[in-house]
This record gives structure tokens, sequence and C-alpha cells, in this order.
């Protein structure tokens, strides 16, 4: 955005014009205020115009839903990490954007950690173990019991330690010890695949089951669904890409959608297309545009927020 | 080298060319992600292609790109804190209060827009300006709630209409 500085004769209009609204604004301003303004508005077009721009202004904000824009607009985000360093003792946790997640060194006990839509964090404790937290997910730590809730979202929780930390999810109980495993809570189970090792599960109803590397399982209320088999090697969401084999569009866009803030929509037509691939989930823009040159659709963006894909040629 | 009797599309040009590994290279150090260096290195050169700088009397070319590029990179992470921000904010409204999907997103732009515009300006001051313009307060009680006197509080929203007008400019 280029643009010459404003002329001092501009600068001060402004200045003039704002002051003249603090004064009405406040309340303070008396018949006399209020006349010399319509003097100082009609003495000149500059005037007017800079009275009009700052009416202008104010409107910009009318009708905002004012909890929602305050809280956005006004966000402590030093405050809020001079808190959080307060309650975790040591650790700084900064919200941290796709990818720029580091290995924080988390001496603490006790923590709630989430991520937002789009971002990735991953954390080292104490003891070697590290956790990484997938988009929009939470879990709540405590070292003291070495216990790690999975609220909402994946994890993937790597323990090199012969000492289990237990993974509670809704619908079962993971030991994991010398072992990595990411788990993953959908609508209604819950999934658990074993990347490295052996872990013990505990279903909500069933016998305790042992999952080796390789091998994955649904967990529901009623219990576990059958074991399967999953390629442990190839890239996923950890090393921040998303792979697809000739799997159906929209099965591919609803999971790039968890990574994605805003609407992503399609039309019904693109369900069936194919895609194969590995994408990087750090520019999921990027990704749209991959699909959009490969494949017969067109990107339609109303805002970077609200992107529908439709078939070619149909956007008229 | 860039000259100044270089027409200005060559000079932008060689500027790209010597410059563009370069301020990529720094951009990715920061970043740790190759694909946003890519495209913030791409933005900077835009900047400065539609900037009134001469392209081809600038003496300390790099210099000038990691100026522009640095600011980038401040709106980059800006930009990702308000949109987090927001997305907190989201989360904790009640069921019934939540805008449609179509809503929440026009509405984060116009907020990102908003963030822009006050960008600058101290934090009292832009607190000051948000209440009264959201939250529809009165001089007095926004002197109330910061401890500060009424006059104080017309001083900051004057700064704060000032600024917006300027940048408006």
């Amino acid at each position: 955005m280029s643009r010459t500085a404003p002329s001092s004769e501009a600068r001060e209009v402004a200045r003039a014009a704002a002051q003249w609204l603090a004064l009405v604004e406040s309340g303070s301003a008396s018949a006399d205020d209020h006349q010399r303004l319509q003097q100082w508005r009609t003495s000149h077009g500059s005037h007017e115009s800079a009275w009009q721009r700052a009416q202008a202004l104010r409107q910009r904000f009318c009708g905002l839903p004012s909890a929602l824009a305050l809280a956005t607009l006004d966000r402590p985000d030093a405050g809020r990490r001079v808190v959080l360093k307060r309650a975790l003792g040591v650790a700084v946790l900064v919200p941290s954007a796709w990818l720029l997640s580091r290995q924080l060194p988390l001496e603490v006990w006790r923590a709630d950690l989430h991520t937002g839509t789009g971002e990735q964090r991953r954390l080292t404790l104490a003891d070697g173990s590290s956790l990484q937290l997938n988009s929009a997910s939470a879990v709540n730590l405590d070292l003291g019991t070495r216990h790690l809730t999975l609220v909402r979202g994946e994890v993937a929780l790597k323990v090199p330690a012969p000492a289990p930390l237990t993974l509670q999810a809704p619908y079962g109980q993971i030991s994991v010890s010398r072992s990595e495993v990411c788990v993953r809570l959908n609508e209604g189970y819950c999934q658990v695949s074993v990347v490295s090792g052996a872990v013990q599960l505990q279903p909500l109803h069933g016998p305790l089951l042992v999952l080796n590397a390789g091998q994955r399982v649904s967990l529901q209320a009623s219990g576990a669904g059958p074991v399967t088999a999953f390629d442990p090697s190839q890239a996923d969401w950890r090393a921040g890409v998303l792979t697809a084999q000739d799997q159906p569009l929209g099965d591919f866009l609803r999971e790039l959608s968890r990574y994605r803030p805003g609407l992503l929509r399609w039309d019904p037509a693109l369900e069936k297309l194919r895609v194969t691939g590995s994408f990087r989930l750090d520019n999921t823009d990027r990704v749209l545009a991959l699909l959009a040159a490969s494949l017969a659709l067109d990107v339609h963006s109303r805002t970077r927020y609200w992107v529908t894909l439709v078939p070619r040629n149909q956007l008229g | 080298m860039i000259d100044a009797a270089t027409p200005p599309e060559q000079a932008l040009h060689a500027l790209y060319r010597d410059h563009r590994s370069w301020l990529e290279c720094w951009l990715r150090r920061r970043m740790g992600n190759a694909w946003d260096a890519a495209d913030l290195s791409q933005d900077t050169f835009l900047r400065v292609l539609s900037s009134s700088q001469q392209i081809a009397e600038m003496r300390e070319p790099r210099a000038y790109l990691l100026t522009v590029g640095k600011r980038l990179l401040s709106n980059f992470y800006t930009r990702r804190h308000l949109e987090q921000a927001y997305l907190d904010a989201l989360a904790r409204l009640p069921e019934d209060s939540v805008p449609s999907p179509e809503q929440r997103w026009l509405l984060l732009e116009t907020l990102q827009a908003l963030d822009e515009l006050l960008d600058g300006l101290p934090v009292l001051v832009r607190r000051a300006f948000l209440w009264s313009q959201l939250d529809g307060l009165g001089y007095r009680e926004i002197a109330e709630r910061l401890q500060v006197s009424e006059r104080t509080v017309k001083r900051y929203m004057a700064h704060a209409y000032e600024h917006c007008l300027l940048v408006e400019l």
C-alpha cells in the first residue's frame, strides 16, 4: 500500500475534525461551541469533508456485535501471556502459528493445552515424552498422575521411557510406554493408531487389548471395533501434510476443512471426483489452488474465509 | 547493478533477480516455513513495486526490502493473533448469540480491517475508543473504568479519531 504522506494542511484539518468530534461527544460542548463548529464546517470544503469522514468512521463500528468485536479488537495478548506464565510457573505458551510450534520444555505438573483451527503445537515433557496437538484440539495434562486427557481433536503422544503415561479418551484408556500413538476424537467414536511400539488399551466395555505398530482400532461407547492395518510410515498431519490416495474429493475436503478457518463449501457434483497427492497443510489456500489446477473445478472466494468450489464452467 | 538510467520494470526485475532468494531465506529462517516465506517475499516485492520509492535510486536495496518485509511479517502475525482471539471469543459465546457461518467470516474480515485501522494506537487510547464505539459508553463511564479524568478521555478520543482520519487519507 503506497501512499504519500498527508500534507501538513490535511493533518491540521484531520486534527481539528477529531477534536471537534471528541468535544461534541463528550457532552461538554456549549451552544457557543456548536456554533463555532458550524462555522468551521462551512468555512472550507475540506473541513466539511473531514467532518463527514469522521462521521462515516463511526458508522464502520455501528452494528457490530459488541462482545465479539471487543474480545477480538481489545485482545489482551500481552496480558494473557503474563497470566499464563504465572499459572504455569515456568513455561511460556505463546500461541504459535502453524508449523511455528517449537519444542517447548514444559516443566509443569498441570496444564490445559489447546490449539485453534489451523494451529499445531508440540511440547516436550520433562521425562522426554513429547506430545503434538493437531488443529482444533485440546488436552488436559497432569504430570503428577501421568495422566493426559483428550478433550477434543487429535493428539500424538510419544513416550520413550518405560514409565507409562495414561491417555484418557472418552471411549477408553490407553497406556503408552516405549511407544508412540495417535488418538483422534470424532463424533461418536475415537480412533487409536499405534505408530511405533505397542500400547495397552482398555475400552469402556470389553477386555484389555494390546495394539502393535501399524494397527488401528475404533473405540465407541459399546466397545472396540475390529483392528485394522495402516501404514505408519506414511507422512500425515504430524509432518504437516495431508496425503490422499485416490480419495473421493468430498472426503478430502472434509478433512482439509479441519485445518482451515472459515467456510469451505463445494458443489455436490464434485463429491465423487478423485484426489491423489500429498499436500502441505500450512497453506490451505495453496492446496485449493493445486486442486483447481489438477481437477475440473474453480475456486470461488467470496472472502478469504468463505470459499466455494464449483465445477469448472459453471461460474458463468 | 542498477543505475538511475534503468527503466523501472528493468530495475524491479534486477531487484527481484538479485535479492529474492536472499529475502526468502531471511523470512524462512524467521517463519520456519517455506510456503509462507515465499508468499511474504512476493508480497514484499509487490509493495516495493507499488511504492513511490524509485527502485533505481535505492542505495541499500536489501535494507529497504528488509524494512518492508519486516512490516509484512509483523502484519502476518498480528492477523494470526487476531484470528485466534476471534475464534476464542466465538467459542465462548452462548449458543443463541453465535452468528451464522456466513456472518461469522464476513465479520472477521471487517474486524481485521478495523484492527489495521487502529494499529499503532496506544493501548488505553484504543480501549477507550473501542468502548465508546462498540459499547456506546459515554466519556464519563470510560473515565471511571480507566480511572482517568474525562478530559483525558476526550484527548484519547480525539487522538483516535485523528489517527483513523489520517490512516484513511
